[in-house]
């Protein structure tokens, strides 16, 4: 019952009716931050989309699949701490897997693994700390662990089938990231909404995000090996 | 914006950025299993943990057969080329790979997981 009611709310007045228009935002953003690029420094690139375009593509998603449980927790603000522990550790793990993933795709262990934890620990401690010191750390480790595992499964996969395997990790880890937001919704459905804000966050964060990743893979010290 | 227009938006995005960004990679050069030029000989070891030589420089349209010395080891002798589509593991030093670069250029060479790294020139 409660999976119909969410089902409704996607398109009601709560914060959860927002999670579409953020990931439109977050799409609008980062393509937007790729375009820049692309035709400023990217499109002088010898095969630079049949080389790096299928990464790029599905970094812009993953951004746009994660960013919605950010404007979802700071809507309500305040979580207990066994459903902030669970935000943190959803968000900073696969925040944390697809950009170490992406990133040692195209650069290697090293430079994958340190981008995806980065990446894993900024948005798990950001998106935990709704619930004090246990989402905060919980976010920690799972962004360290998430980045570190994301490097090393693509780096495993470089001479297997790493775009099919891309696809499957990435439906995956949107499969957990919708639950997240439901899971959200059912502790918080009874709870009224106390921010309510414009989608800047959401836009800068996309793009410096975006930016930041579409460089590493271009750019990076290894990406020669890997592209 | 109303919510329709929204989801038609994420969807429409989504199909654009796709249609621009995924293309198949190309694959420079080919593979050949003989060759009917001289055969380029290059015999690689190993040093400070890594290939060596890190660079190697072969002709193009040419055949080129690439050994490992008895002191590579381990997943290193998993011997790649991705540009060319090469992923062998030579078990002994017997053991090669052959291919003919068809385009000049840099190519690169590694271990299956990317961590003994080196060039391969094409003049």
């Amino acid at each position: 019952m409660t999976f119909k009611e969410f089902a409704k709310e996607l398109n009601g007045k709560r914060v959860e009716g927002e999670i579409i228009k953020t990931m439109f935002y977050s799409l609008i953003s980062s393509i937007g931050a790729f375009v820049i690029l692309y035709f400023s420094i990217l499109k002088d690139i010898e095969n630079f989309l049949p080389k790096y375009g299928f990464y790029i593509f599905f970094a812009i998603v993953s951004y746009a699949v994660v960013l919605p449980s950010f404007r979802q927790v700071r809507a309500y603000r305040q979580f207990a701490c066994m459903s902030g522990m669970m935000i943190g550790m959803t968000t900073g793990m696969i925040a944390g897997f697809l950009a170490g993933f992406l990133a040692g795709a195209t650069n290697g262990m090293f430079y994958g693994s340190i981008f995806g934890m980065a990446v894993g620990i900024f948005l798990g401690v950001w998106n935990g700390k709704c619930c004090g010191i246990m989402g905060l750390m919980e976010g920690l480790m799972a962004g360290f662990m998430g980045g570190l595992m994301g490097a090393m499964t693509s780096v495993m996969l470089i001479n297997e089938p790493l775009r099919a395997a891309t696809i499957i990790i990435f439906v995956i880890c949107a499969t957990i990231l919708f639950a997240l937001n439901y899971m959200i919704y059912k502790e918080m459905k009874e709870t009224p909404r106390e921010i309510i804000e414009d989608y800047g966050m959401v836009a800068i964060t996309s793009f410096l995000l975006t930016i930041i990743t579409i460089w590493l893979m271009v750019f990076g010290p290894r990406s020669i090996l890997f592209s | 914006m109303g919510n329709k227009a929204i989801y038609i938006g994420v969807i429409v995005l989504i199909l654009v950025a796709g249609f621009f960004l995924i293309k198949s990679p190309n694959v420079n050069g080919e593979v050949t299993s003989g060759g009917t030029g001289d055969i380029q000989k290059v015999t690689i070891g190993f040093k400070n943990y890594n290939y060596d030589p890190q660079v190697v420089k072969v002709k193009a349209n040419q055949p080129v057969r690439i050994y490992l010395d008895d002191s590579v080891y381990g997943c290193y002798r998993a011997f790649t080329i991705r540009e060319f589509g090469i992923s062998k593991f030579l078990q002994s030093t017997n053991d090669y790979v052959e291919f003919t670069p068809t385009k000049p250029g840099t190519y690169a060479f590694s271990c299956s997981m990317g961590m003994g790294t080196g060039k391969l020139i094409v003049e």
